[in-house]
This record gives C-alpha cells, structure tokens and sequence, in this order.
C-alpha cells in the first residue's frame, strides 16, 4: 500500500518541482516590478492640432524648446534650413536620406512615424520601427563602451537598466551624417532616454541629446506613444525606390 | 471625350503668409512624412481616367500605373504616385482593390516638372466606389473643380 502512494506521488513531487523551477526561471528573467512595455505602441499628441483647443490632454508632453547650438553649428543649421526652404518653394526639394530609401537612425526613429513594437527579453530590450524596419538592440544591464570601441552607425550602441519604473538607455556611435532635424553632430553625441508609463496605455520617452562639440547645452524633449493593443507591425522593403539625388543633389522622381 | 481636365489655379498671397505656411508645412511634413511632397504642384489637381497597366503594391510608394486616352487618340502613360503602401494599409486599402485592365479615375496633385507624374489624393474604382490616399497634411493640395 506504501509502495503503491509512493509510485503515485512521484510524478506529483516531479511535476512540483518543475513548476518551482520554472517560475524561479521567469522570476530571473524578468522581476515583476520591470513595467511591462512589451507591444505595438504608435506616436500619442503629435501632428497638427493635436493640442489645438479643449482642455489639456495630460498625457501629451509640452512642445519641444528651441535646441540650443553653438553659434557656428547654429549657422550652419540655420542655413540649411533656410537652403530647404527655398528650395521647396522653387519646387526642388533637396536630396535628403529619405530619397535614398535610408532609415532615420537614431534619435529620429523615437519619434516614431509609424508604429514602432517594444519587446522584451532576458538582456535585452529591442524597438522595431515599422518604417524601413528598423531594429535597434537595448543590452540590458551591461556598461557602455567608449566612444572609441563604437563603429559609428544609424542606430548606435545601447545600453540599459531599469530605474525603478524607468527605463534609462544611453546610446552612442551615431553617424555623423545621420541627422536629427537636420541638426549637425559630432563624434562625441550622447543620446540619454527615459522611458516611463505615465498611463497604463501611454508610455513617455524623455530624450535628452548631449554633444559637447555642437551644443551649448544638452537638448531634451518628449514624445509620448499609444498601445496598439490590436496592431501587428507591418513589413516595409524598399522594393521600388524611383526617387534619387540629381547632379545637384536635388530630389528627383525616376519617369517609368 | 475628355479624358484629362486640368484647371490652373493661382492665387497670390503675401510673401510672410507663404513663410508661416510652409514654416508649418515643413513641420507638418517632418511629423508624417518621409519624402518631400514639394515636386507636386501645390495650386492645382488634375483628373486623370483611364485604363490600368498595373498596381504597385510596394514601398516606399505604391505607384498606380494607367494608360490615359487623349483627345487626339493617342494614349498617354500616367504614373500616380501614392503613399507607403503601409499607411494605405492602415486606411483599409487592399493590393486587390484594383487590377490591370480595370477603368478608374485619380484625382492627382500634377508634378511640376510637367512629367506624367502625379501625387494621388483619391482614386475611383472601377465599380465607383472613391477611396482617399492617407497624403500627410492633404490640405495643403488645393483641389481645382474638374470641367469637362
């Protein structure tokens, strides 16, 4: 009789103690105090009239200040804009990345035109980009290299840790030609975020940009996201690209 | 039959409320869009029918290719340039909503360039149902009446 209780509750004590291993194994990989930001999210207060009349929505940021550049950075910006402008009065606009089919980078992909998907994994946090699928790999809890040991590229090195319910990422090695709203950069630019849910559904990401080099102080501003609780990302290939940079490297359309 | 109507509308404004406009466009634009929309002629649209030689369902844009009757009898080739097919997708368009071979119309923003390229606002099926175009800050694409 003894025997037969003890064949029976052997497979129990088994079952038993993979449960506890297992959920010993998802309490390692992921605390249950870490928010949980995991989803489709897409851009909350932007574009035109978001913030025009009624009562102020809460969960929208304020405008971004004026970024603040050092005099000759801050020509060289200003002039560029200026060259935009009248060029897109003349009906010539000028050759941007975007004519070449090239991703925003960083930090213009936080701005998130499209929707943009946030997983999280053991390590690792990862945002995707739904346009030109772009990826860009947070290392969790790992130090950052030094400007030095960073091959410049669109999105960066990044690294992370969880700040009680924020998520703090600093990213460096961005491409000097890969620009926020035209603004130049040097070699040494730091991109600081924040990442928090001010509302269960609204996540805010506090961007602060650091270049010794360019800035006279850093530049912050926010943007805010919406899950998308139904919204699965879509594939985006530059498949037929006809637009190119002319000889003056205007923007131009290819006639098929 | 008139296959394609273009009515020119030019309006002047001062050069300060040209400023602020595109000041605000610039930003608009920077908000929604990946491409600059300012080969298109703003002032005026053109409506194009005609007989569809393909589709493009791809990104950056999708194209809708059409061959266009002209009064004269000959046909000339059109190129109606839309959105990324993701925000279309977005908006309910399909990669099925239209085939070759299918009568529509495209109401288009004209490149100017004079090229037989234009930016597409809406287009209306062959069984003539119209659909819009998800185009980032579509009002600034002032529409002319069509005349036929």
């Amino acid at each position: 009789m003894k025997t037969r209780q003890l064949v029976w509750s052997l497979p129990l004590v088994a079952l038993a103690a993979v449960v506890v291993m297992q959920s010993g194994a998802r309490a390692q990989s992921k605390p249950v105090s870490v928010p949980d930001i995991t989803g489709s999210w897409e851009r909350h207060g932007a574009g035109p009239g978001a913030r025009a009349g009624g009562p102020r929505d809460a969960t929208i940021p304020p405008p971004a200040p004026q970024p603040q550049l050092k005099p000759q950075y801050a020509k060289e910006w200003q002039d560029r804009i200026m060259a935009g402008r009248a060029a897109d009065a003349k009906g010539e606009p000028l050759a941007t990345n975007y004519t070449d089919c090239l991703p925003d980078g960083m930090p213009t992909m936080m701005g998130a035109m499209f929707p943009m998907e946030i997983l999280q994994s053991r390590g690792q946090v990862t945002i995707i980009e739904e346009a030109f699928t772009q990826v860009r790999r947070i290392l969790m809890d790992k130090p950052q290299k030094s400007f030095e040991d960073v091959e410049p590229g669109f999105y960066g090195h990044s690294v992370g840790r969880w700040d009680g319910d924020t998520l703090v990422v600093d990213t460096i090695g961005i491409k000097e030609t890969v620009r926020f709203q035209n603004m130049p950069h040097s070699p040494q630019m730091r991109i600081k975020e924040r990442m928090k849910l001010v509302s269960p559904n609204v996540l805010w990401n506090e961007i602060t940009i650091e270049d010794p080099v360019v800035f006279e102080k850093p530049h912050t501003y926010t943007v805010a996201y919406r899950r998308m609780p139904d919204y699965t990302l879509l594939e985006y290939i530059c498949e037929d690209n006809r637009e190119y940079a002319d000889d003056k490297g205007r923007q131009k359309i290819r006639i098929n | 039959m008139i296959v394609a109507t273009e009515v020119t509308m030019t309006s002047r404004r001062p050069a300060w409320v040209g400023g602020v406009l595109s000041l605000v466009m610039l930003m608009a634009a920077n908000a929604a869009a990946h491409h600059s929309f300012a080969v298109f002629d703003h002032t005026r649209t053109l409506t194009i029918r005609g007989t569809v030689t393909r589709f493009q369902w791809t990104n950056p844009h999708g194209f809708l290719e059409m061959d266009v009757p002209q009064p004269d009898g000959s046909t000339k080739h059109y190129s109606v340039e839309l959105t990324s097919i993701n925000m279309m997708q977005r908006v309910g368009w399909r990669s099925n909503m239209i085939k070759a071979g299918d009568k529509v119309s495209a109401v288009v923003a004209p490149l100017l360039s004079g090229e037989p390229v234009g930016l597409g606002l809406e287009v209306t099926m062959a069984d003539g149902t119209t659909k819009a175009l998800p185009v980032p800050n579509v009002g600034s694409f002032k529409r002319a009446t069509e005349t036929q």
